[in-house]
């Protein structure tokens, strides 16, 4: 089974061709920070308010350290108890997805704050900021809570292992990050920093496969070991979940203070209750808010893009390709 | 008290348009609201009419004195053209593009000096010498019939009119200051809103010698990054980035490296991430990747004259060449083909443009020493350059959406007319444009090529209800290209009676009787025997008329689709400068809600389905036919759609390709047939993310559940393939 304890090397014959062909389609997508160009950002961060200004800044610092804490726990934690090779290639590209999207931050932070010290404070942010430090102590405590765990020996370890498993998908990447996005596409639905939308478009969508590719680790076990998820696994997912909107709430209420026209602590709020809603209807739990989506700009996310060649880069190509020259093959 | 209400109208602007899904109706909605706000920004510089808007945009220093005086001189007369009412017909994208980008903004505060018909109005008069010629463009813009290219509808009246959309340079001559020099006429060209095709194939390849230093040539790639960086840097008046596409003959030495350039791996030294790419394929490569043979690649400066040969001409040389050894390499022209298409695949770029089709049949090849060297940034115009002359082409695109008859056809007599209309005006923009170097301005009043083209013909087959690739679709299509062709040449052969042949005319074929259907056999009529008499009399004004352009912008101003194209999906998302806007089917919703299923769970399907019709439950088939998206059409049917359209099309055709998956085999097989069929050129291949975001707005499948079909997964959906 998926979480029986060892280092299985086969793959052949291999058991689940699901995790590999999500490796595959993930390196089918990869991209590159120096494809993501900034320069019109500069120019609207020139003409922002005060607010706005700090509205950024704190994401910015937020970007700075998260992808890095995800994959903290990828190398502490998952890795080492998913046990089958084809999960672990996939994990392996997670995480050079995660080294891609901290350089990306990093080349921001640096694009959008040209002083060196307030760059050294943007990662500060995570000892000197209490709203992004309490993210990440909920991080922490979460990477920590199976840190003495070697192998995953019974159904307790188990529980416990999907729990993290669990955080670090629906919480930290499905929910965190999902908040910090829909700050992006506020600015863009207003047509600024178009080059930070560029870039979060593709780690919107590289954020989307992990979360994807864990729970349908979930959903293995799941198969493999329902009596692992009993009542009390349900009730410790939703307060766990519950936490996490607290936290991001109160990111929000620091970065939004008393509100601008169509972003507030409050929308905010209603968002992440209906995000944390459809992570628990994705793990097979109730809903716990059933609260609408106040975001209409998020709407936009979830269609094909269609971009107009002369102003943005087009995000959609492939770029693995196979096949022979050949002439007489359909299309 | 007046900023509340204000933030407030936004807020509910931004609402209805991010509904428009739930009702497209919202985009009106959203679109009227606009239309105020744009009317009281506006009102704020006191601009209540039309004469009001050309006195204030002439006071700060935004319009010519001309323009100026002429609207003074006949205020009244035009103030009572302007019809407010006109601004309904906006879809809200529409709306909001014209706002964001066209009107005229005051140089301090930023904010409107013109309403939308104003906007119009002055670009119409910009273009007229009467009240009476103005007002006939002013009437075709206003009811979205005919729109110019958006740097005529930039800059027409504008203290500098450039008005032409694209510039095609040959390639630099091989030696540094000519290489140079072309870097600064592309940034001049580049400053004035212009898209740049140039050539890059008369510069030496990767070791080649250098007589005056000793030392060997790194190749083309140094001096490209060099074009890119310097293309990145010309910001098209804050409007939009300067674009170039990069032509390279597909027996250049450097053709391997060259079809990197894109790459997102490697050294990044050796990319060039902002220049667009394309191959300009002789037949005699075509021909030898269907044999199976080798192809040799040269260093240009063994075979100077290589680039000015086309046909048998070209054959016979390269064949000469070939035989002498002065071939740096030989590789199985297969092999290359494979690579041209894996660059394709991978990065949509690399596109398939074919050299001697492209000079058989124009008009401007008939004398040897005149050669196409490339196509544009868009592929659709085909244009003589040499050293001293840069190609021109002004642009303006028909909506024939515009022009249904409310029946179930055209309204033939009002498309003629509207052509007729165009012509007058592109060829008017020939004398009234501004040029940036004075090689671009000699070509275009030597040539007076002009690029009419169309948008909406998309809308034409939903609203007949033609499925894209039915006989019927063909037949129609057909038509409205021959009908244009003829209006267009016959206004032409006009307009040389009134105003005199073009001075090249005798250097081309129709001045020998060959007129551009005269070169497809199955294009022989009647009606072009008589206008070849009339012709033969009056000489043409224009040696090109037609080029199908991708009306990107312009055909969201319009609301229409953009020009020959498929839809690209039922529901989809614009990315633009100025935001994103979702965009919904029309056709499919009026239908739909007629059969009582526009429901909740059909618009969720809808998105999760990424805008695909196909699998949703309860859709009748006749509706599945007609809503395939471009991803679900065999392709093969829009490369016959090109084709049978090329012979009343004198220059190219932008035309995309898809393919949600690509394959080696799959696009070779694809851009042989299109070779074969014909075609002058294509454009972007386009294809899918093989992976994607999680949507947040769309019901998620619950647990466990399997997604049944998804094209972009296609590995594990064997359903799709």
């Amino acid at each position: 089974m998926l979480l029986d304890p060892g280092m299985d090397l086969t793959l052949r014959p291999m058991r689940y061709p699901d995790f590999y062909e999500r490796y595959r389609a993930a390196i089918r997508n990869t991209w590159t920070v120096e494809e993501v160009d900034l320069h019109s950002d500069v120019a609207d961060l020139a003409r922002m308010t005060a607010q706005e200004r700090h509205l950024i800044n704190r994401l910015v610092a937020f970007f700075a350290t998260g992808d890095s804490i995800v994959a903290n726990n990828l190398v502490l934690n998952l890795y080492q108890h998913v046990n089958a090779p084809e999960a672990r290639l996939y994990l392996s590209r997670q995480l050079f997805e995660e080294a891609v999207h901290v350089q990306f931050y990093l080349t921001l932070l640096d694009t959008y704050l040209p002083d060196p010290d307030e760059r050294v404070k943007a990662f500060a942010a995570i000892e000197h900021i209490p709203s992004i430090r309490d993210k990440a102590e909920f991080c922490f405590r979460w990477i920590d809570s199976i840190g003495d765990l070697r192998s995953l020996e019974n159904a307790g370890d188990r529980r416990r292992f999907l729990l993290n498993l669990i955080c670090f998908a629906a919480c930290i990447e499905g929910l965190f990050f999902y908040g910090a996005f829909a700050y992006v596409y506020w600015f863009r639905s207003r047509g600024l920093l178009s080059g930070l939308a560029t870039g979060t478009n593709w780690v919107f969508r590289d954020e989307s496969m992990h979360m994807e590719f864990a729970f349908s680790v979930v959903d293995t076990v799941r198969a493999e070991e329902p009596e692992l998820f009993d009542e009390e696994l349900g009730e410790q997912v939703g307060r766990m979940l519950e936490e996490a909107v607290a936290a991001e709430l109160a990111f929000a209420r620091d970065l939004c203070g008393d509100g601008m026209p169509g972003m507030s602590a409050e929308q905010m709020r209603a968002y992440l209750e209906y995000v944390a809603d459809q992570r628990l209807v994705r793990l097979g739990m109730p809903r716990r808010y059933g609260t609408e989506n106040p975001f209409a700009f998020m709407e936009l996310q979830d269609v094909q893009e269609l971009a107009n060649f002369f102003e943005r880069r087009v995000s959609a190509y492939q770029v693995a390709v196979e096949g022979n020259v050949s002439f007489d093959e359909n299309f | 008290m007046t900023q509340i209400v204000e933030g407030d109208r936004r807020l509910a602007i931004e609402e209805a348009a991010a509904r428009v899904i739930a009702d497209p109706a919202n985009s009106r909605v959203a679109a009227g609201l606009l239309a105020e706000e744009i009317a009281d920004e506006a009102a704020a510089h006191g601009v209540r009419s039309f004469s009001g808007s050309i006195a204030a945009t002439h006071a700060a220093g935004l319009i010519q004195d001309g323009l100026a005086e002429f609207v003074a001189a006949h205020a009244a007369e035009l103030d009572a053209l302007v019809s407010d009412a006109a601004d309904e017909r906006f879809e809200y994208f529409g709306l909001r593009t014209v706002y964001d980008r066209y009107l005229l903004r005051h140089p301090v505060t930023r904010t409107v000096l013109e309403r939308p018909q104003h906007f119009f109005l002055r670009v119409a008069c910009g273009l007229s010498e009467t009240v009476a010629e103005a007002a006939e463009l002013y009437r075709l813009m206003a009811t979205l019939s005919y729109l110019p290219s958006s740097p005529t509808l930039f800059n027409a009246g504008a203290r500098r009119p450039q008005l032409s959309s694209c510039f095609l340079l040959d390639s630099p001559r091989d030696e540094l200051e000519a290489i140079y020099d072309r870097y600064a006429q592309v940034a001049r060209l580049s400053k004035y809103a212009g898209g740049i095709g140039i050539s890059w194939t008369r510069v030496r390849s990767r070791g080649s010698l250098i007589r005056g230093t000793n030392g060997h040539s790194n190749g083309i790639v140094p001096w490209l990054r060099t074009l890119d960086a310097s293309v990145a840097a010309v910001n098209q008046g804050g409007r939009r980035k300067g674009a170039a596409c990069v032509y390279l003959e597909t027996w250049h030495a450097d053709i391997e490296e060259f079809l990197e350039l894109r790459d997102n791996t490697g050294e990044d030294t050796r990319r060039t991430h902002n220049l667009n790419l394309a191959n300009w394929v002789p037949d005699e490569f075509m021909r030898r990747v269907e044999a199976g043979e080798d192809w040799s690649l040269f260093d240009p400066k063994d075979v100077p004259d290589l680039p000015d040969l086309h046909g048998e001409a070209f054959t016979r040389a390269y064949r000469a060449y070939e035989a002498e050894g002065r071939h740096t390499r030989r590789i199985p022209a297969r092999t290359l083909y494979g690579r041209m298409m894996r660059t394709l695949a991978q990065t949509g770029n690399g596109w398939m443009t074919f050299k001697d089709t492209a000079n058989r049949t124009s008009n401007q090849t008939a004398r040897p020493e005149n050669v196409i060297h490339l196509s544009n940034l868009c592929t659709e115009i085909l244009e003589v350059t040499s050293d001293a002359e840069t190609a021109v082409c002004n642009l303006g695109s028909v909506n024939l959406a515009a022009h249904l008859d409310g029946r179930d056809g055209l309204d033939w007599e009002r498309l003629r007319a509207t052509v007729r209309t165009a012509v007058r005006f592109l060829d008017r923009t020939i004398d009234l444009g501004f040029y940036p170097t004075p090689e671009a301005g000699a070509a275009n009043r030597r040539w007076r090529p002009i690029g009419l083209g169309v948008m909406g013909l998309a809308d034409v087959f939903f609203a007949l209800r033609l499925p894209f690739d039915s006989p019927r679709a063909l037949e129609l299509s057909t038509r409205i290209a021959e009908e244009i062709a003829l209006a267009a040449y016959d206004t032409s052969a006009d307009l040389a009676a009134e105003r005199g042949r073009h001075p090249s005319y005798d250097d081309t074929r129709a001045a020998a009787g060959v007129l551009h259907p005269d070169h497809y056999a199955a294009a022989a009529s009647p009606r072009w025997d008589a206008l070849r008499e009339k012709i033969a009399a009056t000489g043409l004004r224009n040696s090109l008329m037609i080029a199908i352009a991708p009306t990107a912008t312009i055909a969201s101003i319009a609301g229409c689709y953009e020009c020959i194209e498929p839809q690209v999906s039922n529901v989809f998302k614009r990315e633009t400068l100025s935001g994103e806007f979702l965009q919904v089917n029309r056709y499919l919703v009026a239908d739909l809600r007629e059969r009582g299923l526009w429901t909740q769970a059909t618009r969720d399907g809808l998105k999760r389905a990424d805008g695909s019709v196909q699998h949703l439950p309860g859709i009748p088939d006749d509706l599945k036919l007609l809503y395939r998206t471009a991803w679900e059409l065999p392709q093969k049917a829009l490369i016959d759609l090109a084709a049978a359209r090329q012979p009343y099309v004198d220059q190219g055709q932008s035309l995309n390709l898809f393919m949600a998956a690509p394959t080696i085999g799959k696009l070779s097989s694809m851009y042989a047939y299109a070779w074969k069929q014909g075609l002058k050129t294509t454009y972007y291949l386009r294809s899918r993310p093989a992976t994607r975001i999680a949507q947040t707005t769309v019901q998620p499948a619950a647990a466990v559940e399997q997604v049944a079909c998804s094209l972009e997964n296609p590995d594990v959906c064997e359903a799709c393939q």
